[in-house]
């Protein structure tokens, strides 16, 4: 019988991100189906899925052992290995690292069309003005197309941590929240090291300034709105 | 069965010519219709929602008058079996099964009807916070009524 340890595997920017994301594309999903005067904090909403996705990315190069990509991504030799019952590995098991691929191009095509979208009602997106608006109505189509494929991914994530619950007898969303997981000794695994503040730093301000550019004609209209305001 | 269905497509289309014009026709009025308010919806959303320190009462009066005067125009009458085919300015956008759910498309065009003529009340108090509020309101009924009967892209 192997001994269990308890090993820090989640590093909190990460555990932050996921937690963000939830809320973030929840809210998007809400205010998308309600619309009227909601269709803008959608676009906002959309904005910080930007934003997070941007971070994750970056943090995906720079951020602790496993958050980074290479050593999760489902290349095919670890993805046979997985299916044979040969892989070993205290982060992401190269399956799951397939949906997390998957979620993260999904949700990046999600916000990419939703840039240039337009509702025919009163919302464009930022980007809306850089393309025609047969092109705009084209990729708004794909973005409701998206959620679908979106909602599917959602369900699979949420029935995987199900399954890992009853069946295997393994809480995923604890670890989630505390960045600590049991794990067996044989795995002689370790836990990750700590945050560089100068990378967590690089990484949002980075993801900021993404977002900001995007948005930069709006942004730059919300604050002379805020200031006038401020004045009168 | 075949020649049933050819008969009530012809029949639909002599009531279609006698009452809203060709299938065409109603198509282009519809698509017309609806730019058209596009136009009106782009000026209020920019004054009442994006730039409240631009908003102008008499030009929001007049966006609000004009919607209110196209969905009080009796619209449904475009929307004649057969005009989910057919090409108006650009292709029909309306579902196929629009024509089995009228039930709700009264509904939502009566919703339509009553945020678009409580819009054009309000536009007159010259309130741009009730505006833009009311606004919403107009835009989740154009909203419910896209997710319904348009196709997308």
């Amino acid at each position: 019988m192997a001994m269990k340890v308890t090993l820090k595997i989640w590093d909190w920017p990460l555990r932050l991100f996921h937690w963000l994301l939830v809320l973030a594309v929840v809210g998007a999903y809400v205010t998308g189906k309600l619309g009227g005067s909601l269709t803008d904090w959608h676009g906002r909403l959309g904005g910080l899925v930007l934003g997070l996705l941007i971070f994750r990315l970056i943090w995906g190069v720079i951020g602790t052992t496993h958050a980074r990509f290479l050593n999760f991504f489902p290349s095919f030799s670890r993805l046979a290995a997985y299916f044979k019952g040969d892989w070993q590995g205290a982060g992401h098991n190269p399956l799951g690292a397939l949906a997390i691929i998957a979620k993260l191009t999904v949700l990046l095509l999600l916000v990419g069309t939703g840039l240039f979208a337009n509702d025919d009602i009163g919302f464009e997106g930022p980007l809306f003005h850089w393309v025609n608006k047969g092109l705009s109505d084209k990729l708004s189509g794909w973005h409701s197309w998206l959620v679908n494929l979106m909602l599917g991914l959602v369900v699979l994530h949420v029935s995987a941590i199900i399954f890992y619950q009853w069946v295997k007898k393994t809480n995923l969303v604890l670890p989630m929240l505390t960045g600590k997981k049991q794990l067996p000794d044989t795995l002689a695994a370790r836990s990750i090291g700590p945050v560089s503040p100068l990378r967590f730093v690089v990484a949002l301000l980075v993801a900021i300034l993404v977002v900001w550019g995007v948005w930069s004609i709006e942004f730059a209209d919300y604050l002379t709105s805020l200031i006038s305001k401020v004045m009168t | 069965m075949r020649l049933r269905r050819a008969l009530g497509l012809i029949l639909a289309i002599l009531t279609t010519v006698a009452t809203a014009g060709s299938v065409e026709d109603q198509i282009r009025f519809r698509q017309s219709a609806y730019s058209f308010m596009g136009w009106n919806t782009a000026k209020i959303k920019n004054q009442a929602v994006d730039h409240p320190e631009s908003y102008n009462k008499d030009q929001v009066i007049a966006a609000a008058n004009a919607i209110s005067a196209v969905a009080n125009s009796n619209l449904l009458d475009l929307y004649t079996p057969g005009t989910d085919q057919g090409t108006g300015w650009k292709p029909s956008h309306l579902k196929a099964d629009y024509f089995q759910k009228q039930d709700e498309v009264k509904e939502l065009n009566a919703k339509f009807i009553k945020e678009a003529n409580e819009l054009q009340a309000v536009a007159a108090t010259g309130d741009a916070a009730a505006v833009k509020t009311q606004f919403g309101k107009l835009g989740a009924a154009c909203k419910s009524c896209h997710d319904l009967i348009r196709v997308r892209d």
